[in-house]
């Protein structure tokens, strides 16, 4: 939410805590935003409406009924706090832009070829960035391992 | 790696670096620059030539500089992809503009050296960096004799010295006078653990244990007398088994000296290093070596910092990437995952489990744009082969002058004209080029070929990339046969050119033989219920039920208690100091509230049946209810329990506790902890012993962490540790060295000789050697807290259930210990947690997501396609059951039906487990079961045709 209007989140709590933006906390500090409340707040605050309904829209596919919805501060995923709530099928982030099916992946050692093998054989397409002439890494150097003594290769 | 190179959803751009990353999580559109090759890949077959004929010859980096490889060059032998290039800093033509031998000599036309740099620009969703790590440079210190004495080598040159495809061809020589070394030391520590000359004040985890593999695999290539020495500080040995393998090596004679040698010169016979130290009890020792290998250990990568830039990125005080323990793998910015060593060094197995725990992560962000850019391969309808006339087509591969050079390819491919089925011969340069796939195809459509052999290398690599082409021109890809005119013959009889081609021929005449009698073969799909089950409601089991629902996938979560959350409800801080509690509760609720997480608490798993894909479960809650589960994959995280020790006084004297314990007890009395005057912790309690022979790997962390809570709680307090080997490894090395710096008490005790209890009055007496004074002190503390061992629970039940595999020390095994660290020995199974082996929470979690990534593999499949080449049973089979106990993969049983004479027994096999090894077809007396693709009949052919030449 800050990140689409371009402010601060905290700015957001500090809504939230003057009570300009009625919400509720839940558990986890997120908060419980009526949808009208939400509306009617930004375009109190000068906010072009479009922004808004189509935050709200991206948002409430999210939301089971639409009536109520829970939103935080902060979008950044993977805090453990602050997140958005959503229905379970759902992805994390409401606003998220339109996702791209495809994966980078910098680094053609053990570790690369590892996660590219992972995604590629659960339906995404890969792109193994290599700086060598050809993939490997360190692990191709060794000559065996542990504790099987297997051949590295 | 062969199957990255040839992986339809997989792009390698090799030669490459990320100049930009733009975009947003989601949305990403990265600059990439790629350098030329001069070497067209397309055209490029790998025949060498250009090496060959190249005049440059340069420094070998793959070797370490030991050997020499040309400016035209591939990698090693095994490159993915197998494509020559040429160092532009070394070509004598794109230097002074002279040369071009390898454009003359190139038989397909693949250099150009008109190639230049290109930049694309590639959109992607999310980003994963791997750029992994660097060894330690000791040549910029001089205490160490590098480069400055010759018989002074790194690990990685050693590694490279005693490799088959390495410098020396696997013949162990020491630099200087090309001699066998008969004495070999190691020092450990070298650029870790030291801020003394620079600073690398971590840990880097791997070089005990590759000091010590290197130290037996020595042992295999010197005589029995030659001798192998370890200079160490603490032996690290916390992964699972490797606390066996270094016992193991202990007692195979490797001296392993816990002193850091001071002086390091060479030798005064000319050849070797001489070494000085001080011993146990102060006195100076000189020893000779003839070789001495630096345990250097791991730096970040050189790219690091400019990827870090260009990704935009945090790096942590070391110059690794930042992550954060409740999400391993995720860097400061979203979107963009860290892979393997990037984050911190590590071995082989956690840069693997790594890896997919960073995949997972991507694969739940992106779990909306799944299978949108992802491509499936369509074929044409295959046309029936069954009953017509048997034409058969061979083409004759030259590989250059791989087999042309020895066998004459010209008579081979004349001799198979006159075989009967074949009615085209054809010779290739080289038959696996992109041109000749298009040759083989026309030929098979314009003749009616319904069978094809391939007269070239292995099908180990080659057999997929020919089946394609088959496949691709409405041919069954069972119908072809390879002659390994290559690996088998030219190769190995290079001096006797006549007789390779008569082999060649009678290779050719077995292939044909066999081939005619090939059916069309077809993989049975079977459904895959895309639904996993969670055994364990740990963090591990929490983590990896969120990691499959995010992706989308139902889930059923069983907890064998009443309360989600595992050992982590009585943690309190992470190594790097955040407090477990808020994140774990928030992941609680995270899993009770998903609409996909089905939660049973107070649930065992009784029953399971099926194989990979589809899987019954019955789950018991209660007493007497039962539910019936059907799913595709399960991940067992059924996790481990801290011991209660039977030594010190535990259980007799209320001031004695457990790690856990005391944690409990600190929390509650604070007043009362704050006021001790003095606290002990004794280290491996109950492991490392003939019980439990592994290291519970987390204590050490654990107790340098309270250690130092204690002490900047008053600093008068005087904080006691006695240990075997500190394990700090990794990062929480800098735990360690601040304990010490707050004046903890560390007191090495041998096993032979441990620390005795007893209680006088308000306090407890700990006896114990100091290795220092070289006396025995007497310590009066107020608590004592023993390092408890970790055990594995609720695994032997399970194993029982599921078949899979347990070690002798309870732990779950893995499919392989380095390759695929969290996949089970029983397919479609998944390991994460202490049931694994014990380990940290930020561990566990990676390893957790890591299993979910993996299992993810199987669920995006609505079927499963099983290999063809597997067993069956035919009429003959009588039932005597031999078969059934030779078989590795519990494929066959033994099953009873009504048959006309009675009620009679057959084995049955099972498609999905069965793996086509072919051992039950090779002991059964009746030719009651055999294997497709080799049937008795197949392989009979073969051998006729052997013997009609002779």
């Amino acid at each position: 939410m800050a990140d689409i209007f371009g402010i601060h989140r905290n700015t957001v709590r500090n809504w939230i805590k003057k009570g300009v933006l009625p919400a509720k906390p839940t558990v986890g500090k997120k908060y419980l935003i009526d949808v009208t409340d939400f509306v009617r707040f930004f375009v109190d605050q000068g906010i072009s409406e479009s922004l808004v309904s189509e935050f709200v829209n991206n948002a409430s596919t999210s939301v089971s009924k639409g009536a109520a919805k829970l939103i935080s501060p902060s979008n950044r995923y993977g805090k453990g706090k602050n997140k958005i709530l959503t229905t379970p099928n759902q992805k994390e982030m409401p606003m998220a832009v339109k996702q791209i099916g495809s994966v980078l992946i910098a680094g053609g050692g053990i570790s690369g070829i590892q996660a590219a093998l992972d995604l590629a054989d659960s339906g995404y397409y890969v792109y193994l960035i290599e700086k060598n002439s050809g993939i490997g890494g360190a692990m191709a150097k060794l000559d065996k391992t542990f504790p099987t003594n297997d051949c590295a290769m | 790696m062969v199957e990255c190179g040839r992986h339809l959803n997989i792009e390698i751009h090799t030669l490459s670096e990320i100049t930009d990353v733009a975009g947003s999580e989601g949305n990403y559109t990265v600059t990439v620059k790629q350098k030329p090759r001069y070497v067209d890949m397309d055209k490029c077959i790998a025949c060498g030539s250009c090496a060959e004929k190249c005049p440059k010859k340069v420094d070998d980096a793959f070797n370490m500089g030991l050997g020499k490889r040309k400016a035209a060059y591939i990698l090693y032998g095994q490159t993915v992809p197998l494509k020559y290039a040429i160092d532009e800093s070394r070509c004598l033509f794109l230097q002074k503009g002279k040369c071009r031998a390898c454009e003359k000599f190139c038989p397909t036309g693949a250099i150009n050296f008109e190639d230049r740099e290109t930049i694309k620009t590639i959109k992607a969703g999310a980003l994963i960096l791997s750029p992994g790590y660097t060894p330690f440079d000791p040549g910029q210190y001089d205490y160490t004799g590098y480069k400055r004495i010759p018989d002074v080598v790194t690990a990685m040159e050693y590694e490279r010295m005693l490799s088959a495809s390495g410098p020396s061809m696997g013949h162990l020589v020491r630099p200087s006078d090309n001699q066998e070394p008969m004495s070999v030391a190691w020092l450990q520590c070298v650029g870790s653990r030291s801020i003394n000359r620079h600073d690398r004040s971590y840990c880097s985890s791997v070089c005990c244990m590759y000091a010590v593999k290197q130290c037996l695999v020595t042992a295999d290539h010197l005589p029995p007398q030659a001798s192998q020495t370890v200079f160490y500080m603490d032996i690290r040995s916390h992964g699972k088994d490797f606390d066996r393998y270094y016992e193991d090596a202990v007692e195979k004679g490797v001296r392993f000296i816990r002193e850091r040698p001071h002086t390091i010169d060479p030798s005064p016979e000319g050849c070797g290093v001489s070494i000085t130290w001080m011993d146990k009890d102060g006195g100076k020792r000189t020893e000779h070596f003839d070789l001495v290998v630096l345990s250097v250990g791991m730096e970040p990568s050189p790219d690091a910092e400019q990827l870090s830039k260009v990704a935009r990125i945090g790096l942590n005080e070391w110059g690794f990437a930042k992550t954060d323990p409740f999400a391993p793998s995720q860097s400061t910015r979203p979107g963009i995952c860290i892979g393997g060593s990037f984050s911190g060094p590590m071995a082989i197995p956690r840069a693997v489990t790594q890896a997919s725990t960073a995949a997972c992560k991507v694969a739940m962000e992106l779990a909306s744009a799944k299978g949108t850019l992802a491509r499936e391969k369509t074929y044409p309808e295959e046309r029936d082969v069954e009953d017509g006339e048997v034409r058969i087509g061979v083409f004759v591969c030259s590989c250059g002058i791989n087999i042309a050079g020895v066998v004459d390819v010209n008579a081979v491919a004349d001799y198979a004209k006159t075989l009967s089925g074949v009615v085209f011969v054809e010779n290739n340069l080289f038959t696996c080029s992109t041109d000749t796939q298009v040759i083989i195809g026309d030929k098979v459509k314009e003749l009616n070929l319904n069978r094809v052999v391939v007269a070239a290398c292995t099908p180990r690599t080659h057999e997929p990339l020919f089946q394609e082409t088959l496949k691709g021109s409405g041919l069954n890809g069972y119908l072809l046969e390879m002659a390994n005119i290559r690996n088998q013959n030219s190769w190995v009889h290079k001096h006797s050119p006549e007789m390779a081609t008569q082999k060649a021929k009678d290779q050719v005449r077995m292939a044909v033989a066999k081939v005619a009698k090939a059916v069309p073969l077809h993989s049975r799909s079977v459904p895959v219920t895309q639904k996993a089950l969670v055994i364990g409601g740990g963090l591990s089991g929490m983590s990896a039920a969120l990691g499959f629902a995010h992706m989308g996938y139902d889930t059923v979560l069983i907890e064998k208690s009443a309360q989600l959350g595992g050992n982590a409800c009585f943690l309190d801080k992470t190594a790097n100091g955040l407090t477990v509690r808020p994140a774990l509760e928030q992941m609680i609720v995270d899993v009770e509230n998903h609409e996909r997480i089905a939660v049973m608490r107070q649930a065992t798993l009784t029953e399971a049946k099926g194989s990979v894909g589809n899987f019954t479960g019955t789950i018991q809650t209660g007493k007497k209810t039962t539910t019936q589960v059907d799913f595709g994959v399960a991940v067992v995280a059924t996790g481990g329990l801290e011991t209660k020790p039977s030594e010190y006084m535990y259980g007799n004297d209320p001031a004695v506790f457990t790690h856990l314990e005391f944690d409990a007890f600190a929390a509650q009395k604070t007043n009362a902890v704050r006021k001790a005057e003095c606290v002990a912790f004794i280290q491996c309690v109950g492991s490392r012993t003939k019980e439990r022979p592994y290291c519970s790997r987390v204590c050490c962390g654990h107790t340098v962490k309270k250690a130092i809570e204690l002490k900047e709680m008053d600093p008068d307090k005087q904080v006691y540790v006695l240990y075997r080997d500190i394990r700090t490894y990794g990062f929480n090395e800098t735990w360690y060295h601040k304990a010490r710096q707050l004046g903890v008490v560390f007191m090495q005790y041998d096993p032979a000789h441990k620390p005795e209890v007893s209680r006088e009055g308000a306090k407890i007496v700990v006896l114990a050697k100091d290795h220092i004074l070289q006396q025995r002190v007497a310590i009066y503390a107020d608590y004592l807290v023993l390092a408890a061992a970790i055990e594995a629970t609720g695994t032997s039940d399970l194993s029982k259930l599921f078949k899979f595999g347990v070690n002798e020390d309870g732990f779950v095994n893995e499919a392989h210990p380095k390759l695929r660290p969290v996949d089970m020995t029983v397919e479609g199974l998944f390991v994460a947690g202490l049931c694994h082996y014990p380990k940290p929470l930020d561990e566990s979690i990676a390893q957790a997501r890591a299993a979910v990534s993996r299992a993810s593999v199987l669920l995006a499949k609505t079927e499963m396609k099983l290999n063809p080449i597997t067993s069956y049973v035919t009429e003959s089979c009588d039932g005597c059951a031999l078969c059934v106990d030779v078989c590795p993969y519990n494929a066959i049983s033994l099953v009873e039906f009504q048959g006309k004479a009675g009620l009679l027994k057959r084995i049955e096999t099972d498609t999905a487990l069965c793996k086509g090894c072919g051992v039950c077809s090779a002991t059964c007396p009746k030719g009651g079961v055999q294997v497709h693709g080799f049937t008795m009949d197949q392989l009979m052919a073969q051998v006729n045709a052997v013997i009609k030449a002779s």
